[in-house]
């Protein structure tokens, strides 16, 4: 049930923006400090490269609203971001090879 | 037909050239092909490094030269650890080869005098210059030596805040010093190259005197009254080294009027202080090569720069990025300062390709300080460049939550210290 909760909810995200891969690549500059160049994290810092962009927008705002708490790193850096700059990120790294 | 002295004037020849070419550093680099861009970045540190590794990324054809004084690289990041003997040096060591390599860059050892915008080059102690289209300038800091502490004299009170020899001396007088000793530190002035520094350092001092030297006590006279993560920093103290550590604000006796590096004699308003180590840290500004190529304006210690693409205010075509800029409200951080070249390598790719800069460029910062192996605090934030100033966004950023009653989030946050270290350097050096 809670599994069906969760698809529903993702399915319910639309992707307002049109993707913008310069977008995406610079807002990600960042987000490369920790999780890597591109993502690829080699540490036990998690890798984000490749990951589903539903997946990993729903997680950003999980993040960003609280829902999902880590060192609580991830929040302060989440509130920095508009919704749809998470949406180019996730889309930004859902496409790195 | 050649006859033998002939030969022999010939191969003498080959060797006076090959000497010079192997004397000469910049050679064939004072004018740029009819056909050909070419980015200078003078500094191989972490803002000048990601500068070269991203324009790469960002463009496949411009030239790329990086004008760097060292061989190698200590990075003041983790250099607490190898004070407090926790890690060796070679653990903050690393160099430009796998950017020469790997990502054809350039890469040209020698110490450089002057960006010279006027006329667009870069000129080398030994007077060669290379030309640019644009330039990128990360040299750092430099001190303001005052009230007795000089150039000279810095290595009987190392400062350790370029790291690499200093950070070996430093390390061998704490480990020298006698059980029952006093570590003095003297923390600097607003604003300094990374805030949470000198009182990680502290923390990492403490955590090996407890080990090694117990009956030896920590004096911290600071130059101002409060210091980043301060609330996070106190707390640990007093669970980690109860009153181990004696921090005195300016106001409360911490001013440091005089100092004898070489007695290790510290004056402040109220009293002298003998120390057996004295870690002097002075108030700084930026690296005198950017005094000397005219990027600080009259009366200031750092470059005035336009955020979004972090061109000096003062000199055109010439971008300044991490501890030398004035980017207030980031602090002078590694993070801040590969963030800041990334960014400005991807504005130069467009500017090189006549495409207008990102609008507003975000960029952000993380730092994490140690108070012991397994104990780990961080602060972050995140900033929108905009056309006049660089502004922090509301609601985002903070630090580490005071309580942590079972302790997790302090040892998952040293993990994090030590993977960002990795992450950080890899993403730039290799
Ligand atoms: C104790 C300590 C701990 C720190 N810990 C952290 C941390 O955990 N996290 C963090 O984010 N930051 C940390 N920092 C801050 C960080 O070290 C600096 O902010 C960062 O190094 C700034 O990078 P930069 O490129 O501006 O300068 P630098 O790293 O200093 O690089 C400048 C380079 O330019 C070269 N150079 C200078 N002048 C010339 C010249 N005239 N010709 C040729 N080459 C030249 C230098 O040799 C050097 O290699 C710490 C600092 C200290 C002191």
């Amino acid at each position: 049930m809670k599994k069906l909760a969760f698809l529903l909810a993702l399915a319910s995200l639309s992707f307002a923006v049109d993707y913008d891969p310069i977008r995406g690549e610079m807002l990600s500059l960042s987000c490369a400090n920790c999780h890597g160049t591109d993502g690829k994290s080699t540490t036990s810092i998690p890798k984000i490269a490749g990951l589903d962009k539903n997946y990993m927008y729903q997680t950003l705002l999980e993040y960003k609203t609280g829902k999902r708490v880590d060192t609580h790193m991830m929040q302060k850096h989440t509130k920095g971001f508009t919704d749809e700059e998470l949406e180019q990120l996730s889309y930004y790294f859902s496409k790195v090879k | 037909m050649i006859n033998r002295r002939d030969f022999g004037k010939l191969v003498l020849g080959a060797t006076a050239l090959s000497f010079t070419a192997c004397n000469s550093l910049a050679s064939g680099l004072s004018t740029i092909p009819a056909n050909k861009k070419r980015v200078v970045i003078v500094g191989g540190g972490f803002g000048g490094a990601a500068t070269a590794r991203y324009l790469r990324k960002f463009d496949s054809d411009v030239e790329i030269v990086l004008v760097e004084q060292n061989k190698e690289y200590y990075t003041c990041p983790f250099s607490n650890a190898v004070i407090a003997g926790m890690e060796k040096i070679d653990f903050i060591k690393h160099d430009l080869n796998t950017l020469a390599k790997k990502y054809n860059i350039k890469v040209v050892y020698a110490k450089v005098t002057k960006v010279d915008g006027a006329n667009s080059n870069v000129i080398l102690e030994n007077g060669e210059k290379i030309s640019y289209t644009r330039a990128v300038v990360s040299p750092g800091i430099d001190f303001k030596y005052e009230k007795g502490y000089t150039k000279e004299n810095e290595k009987y009170a190392p400062h350790a805040v370029k790291a690499g020899e200093q950070t070996t001396i430093l390390q061998k007088q704490l480990e020298n010093m006698k059980d029952g000793g006093t570590f003095v530190m003297v923390a600097p002035a607003d604003p300094f190259r990374c805030p949470p520094g000198p009182y990680e350092r502290i923390s990492l001092v403490a955590h090996y005197i407890k080990n090694n030297k117990p009956n030896s006590k920590i004096i911290v006279l600071d130059q101002k009254d409060k210091f980043s993560k301060q609330a996070l920093f106190s707390n640990g103290w007093k669970e980690l080294y109860g009153d181990l550590i004696d921090w005195r604000a300016a106001q409360f006796g911490g001013k440091v009027i005089s100092v004898d590096p070489v007695k290790k004699v510290i004056v402040t308003e109220d009293e002298e202080i003998e120390a057996d180590v004295l870690n002097y840290i002075p108030n700084q500004k930026a690296s005198q090569l950017a005094f000397d190529s005219g990027l600080v304006a009259n009366g200031k210690d750092w470059c005035d720069i336009h955020p979004k693409t972090f061109e000096s205010k003062l000199v055109k075509n010439v971008h300044v990025i991490g501890d030398a800029s004035n980017a207030a409200p980031m602090p002078k951080s590694a993070f801040s300062a590969s963030t800041q070249g990334k960014v400005v390598a991807l504005q130069i790719a467009r500017i090189l390709k006549q495409q207008e800069p990102l609008n507003p460029p975000k960029l952000a910062n993380t730092c994490y300080s140690l108070l012991n192996p397994n104990y780990g605090i961080s602060i972050a934030a995140v900033y929108n460049a905009l056309d006049d100033k660089i502004q922090n966004v509301d609601g985002a950023g903070g630090v580490s939550p005071e309580q942590d009653p079972d302790g997790h989030i302090r040892i998952l946050e040293a993990k994090y210290a030590y993977a960002w270290y990795e992450s950080q350097t890899s993403d730039i050096f290799k």
